[in-house]
């Protein structure tokens, strides 16, 4: 038996590897840069460019702290034209582009010259100022104004451009390079830079940046005269050694312990450690999901065993038909059927619409009964939804594995002996019959974790469930990942339970 | 049995015949089956059923089919020449709205409302039972005729419901369907696949199996690695486009897997002519192990809030590519108890490949069981798709699905007309599902024969 759950122990080190790592690359994929959300929260004083600047510091620094300066995995496939140093790019948009652009030239020199021109053309064109621009193309007139009752004169600048024709010029010559930065496709490049081009020629007092645009147009013009597609058709595999996930498990030696020591990471709204924010969540989930099991439990069973026992009666007929009515009726429809019975001015006011507690009047300090007290009128509906449809799975399944049971031979026997009903069905059937029932309660954890999104969600109880479905729609990654991690871990440990259950059920089960 | 002896009635003996019998004597079921029926007619004539553009319209003069023509050909502008004025008059059908003009007869669709276009009269939840407006065509506000009114009520817009029901109807049933057909290709594929050879039984040299491996590697490469522009700018120019690009990958995928797979067969001297086992099983129980750990619903729910683009189509994948397991599990069970009966080894004893035994001989006997599967998760699929519309994740905003209009009564709760007709709908779907099932259950299971 030992070996068995050593042996099933070890198998369960491959597959929660796969199942973070799946989490893992979906929360990859995701859209939107974590870093920019992150870093939005920092200071917004101080001049522009000085603002600028702070932020790119600060986006560093996040960036540096949540290990997104790292590659992904230990080995990554692709072409022989993918560069060993992408991840080291800053800006994921420029990022995803400057991979596109290798893949289609298969030129990672020439790419990044073409992408340092780039920003050098940004950083010219960004600096250019309007109010300088404009003073240098003008000339100086002094002019008399009259005016109703005062006279006073005023510097006019006269030029052939006004302020507003110099900054739209100069904003679109701005833009332009941007959506350069995150655009592949060569006719969309080539299009654009005829723009730019043509923005130069009409406007002689852009020239200062003319020079860096020129040098950008060479880097382009030289990367589509060396492209080597052919690199992009050969494989590539390259190792890292420091990588994300091996951080995300072992650590970064420092403030972070990584998940085998307990550290689940920090969420990235705000900032909470996931483990805290998960434990706390959990309890509430749990709560719910426990009573709910056992209230099934106790109810299901004796209906079970009774509707087995009388196959075919009144009672087995009609309580088939209530529980498979139940069976059929999806969570969210019960849910908002009861609230809409018992939770509404118009009917009847029974239980509060919504939560967990109220928070004007509990308070922590209260002993353990004041709390229950205070908490139950919340819990009613939610526990019936929780229940109904667990309830009715399992009556059928009890009825089922009873029927199945009753049949067989050693039932015969038993009766045969002279035993009472009561012994036969409680103690030789029963025993026997449980065993569909376990499988069930192996499902208990994992489904505490993250079975139950519908039902929070409708009666916004502080659970897993709502928390997730939070993380969901922020794109809370690291929350996701030790979610979809927990749960696995927990669905796999529930299996192992369920199956040495097995054996201390039924006798004639052995793992040896 | 000696074979001169059979009566005509024991010849003409078929499963399928058994089966179809023992599944008419269950009456829920049946009647179940016929719901369904006439669910799939509900669905396919739905733009005819309810629809705001009349089925037949004769203005000035001219006769019109604006639903069929708008169904064949949504974008049809057609004029006609006002007799008043003799000037012409452009009718777009997609936009006019019929129940302003002046018209000389007229035969409107038995719901004259579409589900995703408001009723300006009705706004603010109208009840089924209380008093609501129409604007006749002399342009006076009354209280609307029979014909004209919401009979389950409208939503906050003004929106009909029972319109919304109707359509919402295909929306279920294409999920249902689609999904589940994707997950029964996965699902009866890699099961029979793992039943059939098991661990043992599927024996190639080790160069072939090494080559396979790196053929899938390779496939995956040139597939998904160097085709990821291909497949990026496929779906920026549409979903269609993108699936057509991604099936393009998967071919080249199992393209290259066979290429390698087929070189693989050159005759090797030592170690790597030697025959190594294929753990077929084990890799796809396994995987079946792993995806079954994940929470399913939590799954769907975050592939389908990382997709740029909320659409049905995308979601059908999302909840195909994650329901299989439970279908490969019924498959490979069926295939581990088929491969050791007799007629599986008279046709291997007669020397046929594999692939003709597992195609011919042993897939349309194992298949029975899979069906009870596939209908319950129909059920499922269903029941996550109209879960998930509820929630507001996955499914486009401007979509009416049964989920959706149930979400909108979770937000007003004087409006039960949106609470209950949706949830019954969806009960109705569900129910039908499952007891076709059990239905399917009783009358494939050998067990039960008697």
């Amino acid at each position: 038996m030992l070996k068995y759950i050593l042996k099933r122990l070890i198998v369960f080190i491959p597959t929660l590897i796969i199942i973070s790592l799946l989490a893992f690359v979906i929360s990859i994929n995701a859209p939107g840069d974590p870093v920019e959300r992150l870093s939005k929260s920092a200071n917004k004083e101080g001049t522009a460019s000085e603002q600028s600047s702070a932020t790119k510091k600060v986006k560093q620094e996040i960036r540096k702290r949540l290990g997104l300066d790292l590659p992904i995995f230990y080995l990554s496939l692709g072409t022989l034209a993918d560069p060993d140093t992408l991840y080291k790019v800053e800006d994921k948009a420029q990022q995803d582009n400057l991979l596109k652009l290798t893949r289609q030239y298969g030129n990672w020199e020439a790419v990044q010259n073409y992408y340092i021109a780039l920003n050098e053309a940004l950083e010219v064109t960004s600096k250019l100022n309007t109010d300088e621009i404009y003073q240098s193309i003008s000339t100086f007139t002094l002019e008399e104004k009259m005016m109703d009752d005062s006279s006073y004169t005023d510097t006019i600048y006269s030029s052939s451009y006004s302020k507003n024709q110099i900054n739209e010029a100069k904003n679109n010559t701005n833009f332009d390079i941007l959506s350069l930065l995150e655009s592949y496709n060569q006719e969309i490049i080539e299009s654009k830079l005829l723009d730019i081009e043509k923005r130069y020629a009409e406007n002689s007092f852009l020239a200062p940046s003319q020079e860096k645009f020129e040098s950008v147009k060479t880097a382009f013009n030289y990367l589509k005269e060396n492209a080597s597609s052919w690199k992009t058709y050969v494989p590539k595999i390259i190792w890292y050694g420091n990588n994300q996930y091996h951080r995300w498990l072992f650590g970064d030696g420092g403030e972070r312990k990584g998940v085998l020591r307990g550290d689940f990471g920090i969420s990235y709204i705000d900032n909470q450690p996931v483990s805290a924010k998960i434990w706390k969540k959990f309890t509430v989930s749990f709560v719910f999901i426990f009573l709910s099991i056992v209230l099934s439990y106790l109810v299901s069973i004796p209906i079970g065993i009774y509707s087995a026992y009388k196959k075919n009666s009144g009672f087995d007929k009609g309580s088939s038909v209530l529980l498979f009515i139940l069976y059929s009726m999806p969570s969210f429809f019960i849910g908002t059927l009861l609230l809409y019975m018992f939770a509404n001015p118009d009917m009847y006011v029974w239980f509060p619409e919504s939560g967990f507690q109220d928070p004007a009047t509990f308070s922590e300090d209260w002993g353990m009964f004041k709390k229950i007290a205070h908490h139950w009128p919340y819990m009613v509906l939610p526990l019936i939804t929780y229940t109904y449809s667990s309830f009715a799975f399992l009556s059928r399944i009890m009825r089922v594995g009873m029927i199945d049971v009753m049949g067989q031979d050693f039932i015969r026997t038993a009766r045969a002996k002279g035993l009472g009903e009561k012994k036969v069905v409680l103690k030789h059937a029963l025993r026997n019959s449980l065993l569909p029932i376990i499988t069930v309660f192996a499902n208990v954890f994992p489904v505490a974790i993250g079975g139950s999104v519908i039902i929070e969600v409708i009666f916004s109880l502080p659970g897993m469930g709502l928390e997730t479905f939070n993380a969901i729609l922020n794109y809370d990654y690291p929350m996701i990942v030790s979610i979809f991690t927990i749960s696995g871990f927990l669905t796999v440990v529930g299996y192992l339970v369920a199956d040495i259950l097995y054996a201390v059920v039924d006798p004639r089960i052995s793992y040896s | 049995m000696s074979d001169n002896k059979k009566t005509q009635k024991e010849k003409d003996f078929s499963f399928r015949k058994y089966a179809w019998k023992q599944f008419k004597k269950n009456k829920p079921s049946i009647i179940s089956f016929y719901i369904l029926i006439l669910l799939v007619v509900v669905a396919l004539s739905a733009h005819f059923i309810a629809n705001d553009q009349p089925l037949f319209a004769k203005y000035r003069g001219k006769t019109f089919y604006p639903a069929f023509q708008t169904y064949f050909n949504s974008a049809k502008v057609d004029s006609t020449i006002n007799p008043n004025t003799g000037n012409w008059e452009k009718l777009q059908f997609d936009i006019t709205d019929w129940k302003q003009l002046e018209l000389e007869s007229v035969v409107w669709a038995p719901i004259p409302y579409s589900p995703e276009k408001p009723d300006r009269y009705n706004r603010e939840y109208v009840s089924p039972s209380a008093v609501q407006y129409y604007k006749n065509p002399e342009g006076k506000r009354v209280v609307a005729p029979g014909k004209f009114r919401h009979h389950l009520g409208t939503d906050a817009i003004g929106r009909d419901v029972a319109s919304g029901l109707i359509h919402g109807t295909k929306v279920s049933l294409l999920v249902g369907i689609i999904s589940m057909g994707i997950a029964s290709i996965i699902g009866i594929t890699l099961g029979a696949l793992a039943g059939f050879f098991g661990d043992k039984n599927l024996v190639a040299t080790r160069f072939r199996y090494y080559m396979t491996i790196l053929g899938v590697i390779l496939g995956f490469f040139y597939g998904f690695i160097a085709r990821s522009l291909s497949i990026t700018e496929g779906f920026n120019n549409g979903i269609g486009s993108g699936l057509l690009q991604l099936a393009i990958s998967l071919i080249l995928l199992v393209g290259v897997t066979l290429l390698l797979n087929m070189f693989g067969k050159l005759k090797l001297p030592g170690f790597l002519g030697k025959d190594t086992n294929v753990p077929v099983d084990s890799i796809v129980s396994r995987s079946i192990e792993i995806l079954n750990s994940m929470p399913r619903l939590l799954l769907i729910i975050t592939i389908s809030a990382i997709m740029k683009e909320r659409s049905l189509t995308i979601l059908m994948v999302i909840i195909g590519i994650t329901s299989w397991t439970g279908i490969a599990r019924f498959t490979r069970a069926e295939f581990l108890k088929i491969r050791e009966l007799e007629y599986l080894q008279a046709a291997k004893a007669l020397g046929y490949s594999n692939r003709r035994t597992m195609v011919k001989h042993a897939l349309p006997n194992g298949l029975a069981p899979v069906f009870v599967s596939i209908a319950f998760g129909i059920a499922s699929a269903i029941l996550i798709e109209s879960g998930l519309s509820f929630l507001g994740i996955g499914v486009p905003d401007e979509a009416v699905t049964w989920g959706s209009l149930l979400s909108l009564g979770r937000q007003e709760f004087e409006a039960w007309w949106l609470v209950m007709f949706p949830g019954a709908a969806i009960f109705i779907t569900i129910t039908v599902y499952n007891l076709i099932g059990e239905g399917l259950r009783d009358a494939l299971d050998p067990k039960l024969k008697q």
